[in-house]
Formats: structure tokens, sequence, C-alpha cells
């Protein structure tokens, strides 16, 4: 190379001879990788980014968009999940009908094991210490609502039904079992200035830029960390314990009444939802060391206590915590001397089905704003709830109907996705009626904490007064079911 | 604004059959000509829409032109179908395309007569000519230079000479004027669409405020 430019050019100076080679040198190398480019890159493979990208791929307004899917899991053990009939995942979430209406229409709901879900018609919710109580369902309340309050469905059979949905429809980039490095910013070349671009760099080297780029990655989100958005709360210093049971019957409406129980005890609600057949599912909010001992427990030790918690009194339920075995006994015994109304609480629990007692921490958290420039938050990465309520996974699939709608405005006139502008009608629409359902939860579960003193028997007052008030209760409950006037 | 424009020429394309399915080949390769586009606000957003062929962005301002296409290279997806043009409308060589639009430029012109003839030499038989402007009215004057300009200073003073605001009648008695000369129905009837601007919840179609204030004017040329 240099003798050839010595050769040819014998009068040219040192420094010009240089120039010139490193310029061949820029000839031959290769321009740098034009960047992968998506519309939509969405982080996180659970309900919410599964329901917003089957969302996305189903409406023709949308379904043009060039879309990925990043999940650190393996999606095919998500895909290829079966259990038999006897047995039901323990994580299990209520679906309103405002859910599964959207559900419905984006054509996942006829993709899920529906012999798996359970409808439920009536709940029955009292005070563990005064036993005041509340009875909902909707014959009583609404008469021509339809009479189903809400699905109990496994999360699983939620995600392989969206998985289903989507591999029918095709048409998604999908990087499982790759974990996000990096978040960085693109570059500007001659001919694209990408600088505003949020680049999701995988393990493995593959570099994803975002035109939009969704955090639907969970309570600790590192979408939401990139984008400098905060996500304020607390704690609750209690553990939600859950497993799936056996109940001796189908519950006591039968096959086709099934009830939910909710029990509100100073250390936390435990509530016992109705699976297909005469299983349920156990949600039982309490205190880490309560938590930790009941997982410790023989399976006879703690169907006990789980039977203990919906009968006995809290003074009782208090010392058979701090057994460390042998509740079985202490339940039989105290059981003699507690009259307890059968019909009123679930049937006796017989056993627990086995590797299915697990817990989670509960805490509090709203993100200061959901979206930022190119990047928008859905779900738990948005917001965490107390799940007295079963609204958690409710709200995430209300913020991805939301955000779905708003993408489909922006594109049907021509706006850029991304842009802060097109995102602004996704926040005013979510962000405040989130923000009350977070407030009311949080302050029902401070309400119930009590085990003594004025607020037991304010708070049993008006449980029994919005119990007796026709009006007010479909209000409630049509407030729960998503259904209802949009007050914020 | 710019979302209404759209919601506006979508309107007016399903008003007539030439324009709407099945004659109009499901209307997925329209031309644009955006006539003073300015930074490229309208011209962006109409290349992005599937249903875009080209749009033509032409403004006698180069400044704000580089301006416009530095803006137009952070979006990968315009590439091919967007292109600026610094030119004014005299003296513009183009093919005539499916919709040419004209947003809230007319009210800053000389002679909008003239610059109406030069704007309809681009328009198609069977395509549009879309605008919006504002009428002159003591409200607009109001809302446009007291409070806008003068009181807020959201606008830079000067900018609306409300002397050159024009009214949807006179717009329309233009197209039937150049009918008459004709001899034969060369524009349709015209759709117009009032949008009043609501301080904290933007800009709203409201039916009879072309009266008085901003509104859309689209015109089809038959022939």
């Amino acid at each position: 190379m240099e003798a050839l430019i010595r050769r040819r050019a014998a009068y040219v100076c040192q420094s010009c001879v240089r120039g010139a080679r490193q310029q061949l040198w820029r000839n031959y190398s290769s321009a740098p990788p034009r960047p992968d480019i998506y519309d939509v890159v969405c982080v996180g493979g659970g309900p919410a980014g599964l329901s917003l990208l089957t969302a996305l791929r189903a409406n023709p307004n949308t379904s043009h968009l060039r879309v990925a899917l990043v999940e650190a899991q393996d999606l095919s053990k998500i895909r290829s999940w079966s259990l038999p009939p006897t047995k039901f995942s323990n994580r299990c979430s209520s679906l309103t009908p405002s859910s599964v209406k959207f559900l419905e229409q984006i054509g996942a709901w006829e993709h899920m094991a529906r012999d798996r879900v359970q409808p439920y018609q009536e709940m029955q919710v009292w005070d563990g210490v005064s036993g005041a109580r509340i009875e909902f369902d909707w014959a009583g309340a609404a008469p021509n609502t339809g009479t189903t309050i809400a699905y109990m469905t496994e999360n699983l059979n939620l995600t392989s039904g969206l998985l289903k949905r989507l591999e029918e429809l095709g048409g998604v980039s999908t990087f499982d079992n790759a974990r996000v490095e990096n978040i960085t910013y693109g570059e500007e070349t001659e001919e694209l200035d990408l600088r505003e671009w949020p680049v999701v760099q995988l393990s493995g080297g593959k570099q994803l830029s975002a035109r939009l780029l969704v955090g639907a990655d969970g309570a600790n989100s590192p979408v939401r960390s990139f984008a400098n958005i905060e996500a304020k709360g607390w704690d609750y210093n209690r553990h939600g314990v859950v497993a799936t049971v056996e109940l001796e019957g189908e519950g006591w409406g039968g096959e086709f009444t099934k009830i939910a129980y909710q029990r509100f005890l100073p250390t936390g609600p435990v509530a016992m939802l109705p699976m297909p057949g005469n299983y349920s599912t156990l949600v039982w909010s309490t205190t880490p060391s309560n938590a930790a001992l009941l997982k410790s427990l023989s399976p006879k030790d703690f169907t006990a206590m789980v039977n203990a918690a919906f009968r006995l009194s809290t003074v009782d339920l208090e010392y058979m915590h701090t057994q460390k075995s042998g509740q079985e006994e202490e339940y039989s015994w105290r059981m003699e001397h507690t009259p307890v109304d059968q019909r009123a609480v679930p049937q006796v629990v017989t056993s627990v089905q086995e590797g299915t007692v697990a817990s989670f921490p509960l805490k509090l958290r709203h993100a200061d704003t959901y979206v930022a420039e190119r990047v928008a938050l859905v779900g738990d990465a948005a917001h965490t709830i107390h799940p007295l309520a079963g609204q958690g996974l409710n709200q995430g699939q209300g913020d991805v109907q939301s955000l779905a709608k708003t993408i489909e405005y922006a594109v049907t006139h021509g706006q850029d996705i991304g842009v802060g502008m097109s995102l602004e009608s996704y926040v005013s629409e979510r962000y405040a009626a989130n923000h009350v359902l977070l407030g009311v939860c949080d302050k029902l579960h401070k309400l119930y904490s009590f085990g003594s003193g004025p607020l037991v028997p304010l708070r049993s007052l008006g449980l029994s007064a919005v119990n007796a008030l026709g009006p007010l209760k479909a209000f409630v409950m049509n407030q729960a079911a998503g259904n209802g006037i949009k007050v914020f | 604004m710019n979302p209404h424009r759209h919601d506006f020429i979508r309107s007016c394309l399903s008003s007539s059959p030439l324009t709407s399915p099945p004659h109009n080949n499901n209307n997925n390769n329209l031309s644009y000509l955006d006539v003073g586009c300015g930074g490229g606000i309208f011209a962006e957003s109409a290349a992005r829409l599937p249903t875009t062929l080209s749009v033509t962005g032409i403004d006698a301002s180069p400044v704000i032109l580089t301006v416009a296409r530095q803006h137009a290279k952070r979006d990968p997806s315009l590439g091919q179908k967007l292109t600026y043009v610094n030119s004014p409308i005299e003296s513009l060589t183009l093919a005539p395309v499916d919709i040419v639009t004209c947003f809230e430029v007319i009210e800053h012109v000389d002679y909008p007569s003239r610059f109406l003839g030069e704007l309809v030499k681009f328009v198609k038989p069977g395509g549009w000519v879309v605008m919006s402007t504002i009428a002159r009215t003591w409200t607009s004057w109001v809302t446009t230079n007291l409070v806008a300009e003068d009181i807020l200073g959201v606008v830079p003073k000067g900018t609306h000479d409300w002397y050159k605001y024009l009214h949807e009648y006179e717009l329309r008695e233009w197209f039937g004027k150049e009918n008459q000369r004709e001899g034969r129905k060369i524009w349709g009837e015209a759709r117009v669409m009032g949008v009043v601007f609501v301080p904290g919840c933007g800009w709203r179609e409201v039916r009879g405020s072309e009266k008085v204030g901003n509104y859309f004017f689209g015109v089809q040329r038959l022939v």
C-alpha cells in the first residue's frame, strides 16, 4: 500500500501520504451495521407484556408495526405448560369481567384452558374481630348484570393462552432466555439521528433500537430505572402466603354458584378463592414471621391452620402461630369450643397440594409517571398494590388496553408513537384511576389491621351499612369489576 | 391540531365515491403536496401513514427546511417517502398529486386569489385540496391577536395580520367563480369543519365555529 502511494506520489508530503493511506483503509472497511429498528420493544413477557403485543398484533391498524418481545425466562416452558385437572399452580388471579372482555377482544380468551378457569358468583367478606359481614352477589345487587363476579385463573393459564394467540398471529420477534445487559441511546449518522432512541442490549450481543420501549418488566423494572422514573411507596411488612388446597366438596353453592371468601384478620386478610372441582387457591397476607412458620409446617398442621384462619378467634390464631407444630390437635380441641356457622365459611380444607406453599413480600409502589420520551410503563413496573381486592393484574390489563388504544390513535394520525405528545393520553387515562385504587386498598389494609379500639366497631358499622345499601353495594361491585362509571 | 387534519382529510376522502373504496384502489398509494410545510409537522405525519406513497413539502424559507430535514432524520420510517423542496408555489415543478394541503398558510399570503390559482394546478382529477385558515371576526381578533400575541405572548407579535383572514364563504366563492369561468363543474361542493381550542382539552371540532374562528376547508377536483 505504502509503496504504491510512494511510487505514484513521489512529490507528496508525508502527512498527505498518511492521510491518503487512511482514506483507502476506510473505503475497504465495512460501514457500521444499520441498527435493528423496531417500532415497539416490550421488555417483559408476563401478562401485561404479552397482552400488549397481542393487542397490537390483533388490531389491523397497528399490525404493521415491527414489534419485539424480550423475556429473561424460557418461554417454551410456558408454551408447553400443562397440568392434570387435579393439580393447580399456586399463582392465581381473579380476572374481572372487564379484563376478560379485553382478552376476548384480542382473541386470547379462547386459547386459555377454560376448564381450568373458575367463574364465581358470590363473595363473602367479613371482619375477623367483630364478625361484621358483607355479601356480594349480582343477583342481589343488580339483577340484570349477569351472575359472574370474576374469574379465578392460574397466571400460567393466562400467559400460555396469550402466547398461543401470539403464535397464531405471528409477526413478533421474540428474544427469550435473554437478559437485558444494558440500555443506551442510539447515535447520529449521515442519514439518521437516533440519539433519542433507546437501544436495548441483550446478553449474546443483539441490539434492538426502539421507537417505543415498553417496560412490562415487573415491580423492580430496569426500564423504569433507565428512564429515571422513581417509584414511591412503602413495604407493608407483610407476606402473601399462597397454596393450592383441596376442600371436602365443591363449595356450599355447588358447581354453579362458586363462592369466594375473605376474612380480615388483624395480621392481614386470608382469602379462599374457588377453583374448578373441589380445589381452591389460598392467599393469606400475614406477617413475615407467621409466613415463615406457615411454610415450615407439615401438610396436616398447615391445613389445620388454614381451617382455623376462617373459624377460630384472633386470640386462638395468635396462639397457634407460636406453635412450631401440633396445630392439627390444637385446632380440633379449640373447635370443640367454638360455635361456627358452617355455611358462612369455606368448606373444610382436607389437603394441600404438595410444593404449592410459597410466599412473596407485599408492598405499595406507584411510579411518578408512566412515560418518558420513547418509554412507557405498564403493569407492575408502573404500580404495585396490596392483593386484598384482587385488582393488581387487572390494573395491568387496563393499562395495556389504554396504551394499545393510545398507540392506535397515534398510528392512525401519523404520529411518532414514542414521542411524549403521543403518549400523554395514556398517562391521563390511567394514572389517577390507578392512584385511587392503590390508595383505597392501602386504607382498607390499614383499617383492618386494628385488633381493638374504636375503629373496630366503626368499620363494622360501615361494612354492615354498605351491605344493606343496595345501590352503594352495586356501585362498589361495579367499580371492582372495572365496568363502573369512570370516577377518575 | 395536527390529528384533526387527518380526521378531516379522511372525512373528505370517504365522502366521495371517487376517493373511497372500491373505486380508488383502497387509498393505499396517496401522494401529497404540503404547501408551506414549515418544520414538517404535517408532512411527517402524512408520510408515516401506511396509505401514503409520497409527500412533497415545499416552503419558501430555506432555514425552516433545514430544521425540517434535521427533524425528519429522527424517524427511519420516513426515508424515501418524504421530500422537501425549497421553492415558492409559483416556480414549483411537480407532477399532480392526490392531495394538496395548505394548513395555516393562506392567511399569511398577500394575494390569496393568485396563490390559490397556483396551488390548485397541482391536484389530480378526483384529488382534494385541503386547507385550514381563520375567519375574520371579532372573536378571532381577540383570541389570535389580543390574547395570543399581546397578552400571553405565546405567538410572536406580528405573526397574524387580521386583515388577511378569510371567511369560508369567500373561499367557496373563489371555487364557484372557477367553475363559472370554465363553464363546467370542475370543483365539487366544499366541505368545512370548524375547530376551537379549549384550554386544558385541546382542539375540538365544533360545527358552526367556522363562522367564528379556525376551520378546515376541503374541495374536490371533479375533472
